[in-house]
């Protein structure tokens, strides 16, 4: 019993970490039915960004904090200008390779300046973690866990209860009828961009101290987390949310059961699984309504 | 005679090219030249860097007690982009200077995989630092080993933590990867024939984000010592967190990751009581000492195996041709294959034939971040 309350809590807690980047991939998605595949990156930028303000410049955690979500929320500025918005009228191949070209163009930029060395950001605790009888629950994860739980009620009256929320959902559902109701469409997918561009950067910020900062953190955590939201329910914020959790404790239990060098292996056994039985995800409704 | 101004134009491009090639003509026999392919660009320009710098200090010191075959010994180098196209042509076009008479390959094995047909081709000896056991049983003899190969480090350790900590349940843990695998089978071998095959062996992905199953696993095994083949820093800092975070202290002895400097900044006091096996160990021999002293000096940064590979490789080639007295590709092989006894930087070198130098590793301790010399311990065969 103890094993599994334990793996129970990483699984959640890593789950939680594919939830967070999966909601940046749906936001983005549901706007502009594009799928960013720089998702990744953006988490991996946001944790670069706290290494040079938090570790080589010695700024106070909060403080960095807030200026690498500032930094984030420009760099959905400027990919929302330079990866979206010249290839609007486009079909969705060409942006999604756009947005491939800008994940290679941030990684190798990143790369160039700080090198392949994986670099160590500490987090928001003096305290790595409280022992709960037989489980050791990690304090970053923890938090992880609380920030996704606070994600989702505040998507959830934003998105429902406040009238910008309602702009959003009214351009994603039917941009021509938002169009028409006075809704200024490039507006409302630039805020969409930096809402994603900032959560992506939060799971990054947030993921840094039990991962490490390094290039390919980002990508890594956003295949999972592309995994998630086809398993959730594409375009469906609690989908994404599910299928991270889900997609967390699986794959940790399949790791202690089954096998551990196949853990990736059982994500997307579960993925292909749901592409054959249930291509629209746990939550797909919405999606076959919006075909 | 009417000169014209073609004749007058034609005059004096000659007359200022001449001494220039008439220099360059004497400057073709004036030095020996050493080839060097080193990532000077990609994730590796690093550590390329310090290789550079062990074999410059090598060089240095060749040319100041008389140089090579009574000259000046010269160093040329080209960038092998730290990837395997990258090395081919780097390769290449250092092969293409005919009075190149010996090369630096790569520590990356993988990289010497890709190299070594040309190198068979060129039929001219090429020190390496890449540590797969294949690279110098696979039938080309020019290929020359100065690190120990992977098969010496499953033995060490298996040897130091059974003989020397005096512990025989065993957990094997090793990358999925060429490299981690190989190390784990050698360990589980050498184990086996010390009579005390492991209670676990288990293998991992590599950029796995949580280690947890790994952890309960060794836990729920009743391992009392743990052995580990880490390919990435990144991984091995997850892990070691993770291990200590859910209570398991039992002793563990690493690959060379283990003590990489990398790996030291990630995982922090997790790591500390550690042992790692290590081919170039400061404090291992007096050679070592000296060659430490005079990186410091010259780098201004700690040595490490990154550079005392190259500074031997450089100095064993020099050594050798002075022995053979001669720059002919056959003869040098000869001198090469017959030292003994060579104290070098990485430790003392008895070439066998098949072209490995050492057939040891050091065991060092993590003592709270600081890396010191334990032990070396030496095979025979």
């Amino acid at each position: 019993m103890d094993l599994v309350l334990q793996l129970l809590f990483t699984g959640i807690g890593i789950g939680a970490v594919y939830a967070l980047v999966a909601l940046g991939f749906v936001l983005i998605f549901r706007a502009t039915n594009v799928v960013n595949f720089a998702q990744g990156e953006f988490s991996m930028v946001a944790a670069y960004l706290m290494v040079v303000f938090a570790v080589d410049h010695g700024w106070p955690y909060w403080l960095s904090f807030l200026i690498a979500l500032g930094g984030m929320a420009l760099l959905g500025v400027i990919f929302n200008l330079g990866v979206y918005y010249p290839l609007r009228h486009r079909t969705f191949l060409p942006v999604i390779i756009a947005t491939i070209g800008a994940s290679i163009l941030l990684s190798n930029s990143v790369l160039a300046i700080y090198g392949p060395q994986p670099q160590v950001l500490q987090g928001w605790f003096e305290t790595p973690g409280i022992q709960l009888g037989p489980v050791y629950l990690d304090s970053q994860y923890l938090l992880i866990i609380a920030v996704t739980i606070a994600l989702v009620i505040f998507n959830y009256w934003f998105f429902e209860k406040t009238l910008l929320g309602k702009k959003l959902q009214a351009t994603s559902q039917d941009k021509e009828m938002a169009s028409l109701l006075g809704i200024s469409v490039s507006t409302m997918i630039m805020i969409t961009f930096i809402y994603s561009a900032v959560l992506g950067g939060l799971a990054g910020i947030l993921v840094a101290p039990v991962l490490f900062v390094s290039i390919q953190m980002g990508s890594t955590i956003a295949l999972k987390a592309f995994a998630a939201t086809i398993i959730g329910g594409f375009g469906d914020v609690a989908g994404a949310i599910i299928g991270g959790l889900a997609l967390g404790v699986i794959e940790t239990f399949g790791a202690a059961y089954i096998s551990v060098p196949y853990k990736d292996g059982f994500a997307f056994l579960v993925l292909v699984a749901f592409l054959i039985f249930r291509p629209q995800g746990i939550f797909g409704e919405r999606v076959a309504e919006k075909a | 005679m009417k000169l014209t101004r073609r004749d007058f134009a034609a005059g004096v491009v000659a007359g200022l090219a001449a001494p220039h090639i008439i220099t360059s003509a004497r400057a073709q026999g004036a030095t020996i030249k050493i080839g060097m392919c080193a990532p000077v660009t990609g994730p590796a320009a690093e550590s390329g860097r310090y290789a550079i710098q062990g074999a410059k200090l090598a060089l240095e010191a060749v040319n100041k007690a008389g140089g090579i075959l009574g000259k000046q010994a010269e160093l040329i180098i080209e960038d092998d982009q730290t990837t395997n196209p990258g090395i081919v042509l780097a390769f290449s076009k250092l092969a293409a200077q005919s009075d190149i008479v010996g090369f630096l390959g790569s520590i990356r094995s993988t990289q010497v995989h890709a190299m070594a047909p040309d190198v068979l081709k060129l039929g001219k000896p090429v020190m390496i630092g890449g540590t797969d056991p294949n690279l110098t049983h696979m039938g080309n003899q020019w290929l020359f080993r100065f690190r120990p190969n992977d098969s010496y480090s499953g033995r060490v350790i298996a040897e130091y933590g059974v003989n020397t900590l005096g512990k025989k349940k065993w957990a094997v843990l090793h990358s999925t990867d060429a490299f981690g695998t190989a190390g784990g089978k050698a360990l589980t071998a050498a184990l086996e024939k010390l009579g005390c095959a492991p209670v676990l062996d288990q293998g991992y992905a590599n950029q796995s984000q949580d280690f947890t199953p790994v952890v309960l696993a060794i836990k729920q095994s009743g391992a009392d010592i743990l052995g580990s083949y880490f390919t990435f820093e990144n991984d091995l800092g997850i892990f070691a967190r993770q291990l200590r975070q859910l209570g398991v202290n039992i002793p563990w002895v690493g690959s060379p990751s283990i003590v990489n400097i990398t790996a030291l900044k990630l995982a922090g006091p997790a790591l500390y009581n550690t042992y790692g096996v290590a081919d170039y160990a400061e404090d291992s021999s007096e050679a070592s000492k000296a060659f430490g002293k005079l990186y410091r000096d010259a780098v201004k940064v700690a040595p490490d195996n990154q550079s005392s590979w190259p500074y031997d490789a450089v100095t064993v080639l020099a050594a050798a041709i002075n022995k053979a007295g001669s720059t002919e590709p056959a003869k040098i092989r000869e001198a090469i294959l017959s030292i003994k006894k060579f104290p070098g930087a990485e430790g003392e070198y008895n070439f066998d034939q098949n072209g490995d130098g050492l057939h040891g590793y050091n065991i060092v301790k993590n003592d709270k971040g600081n890396i010191v010399f334990d032990k070396h311990i030496e095979f025979n065969d």
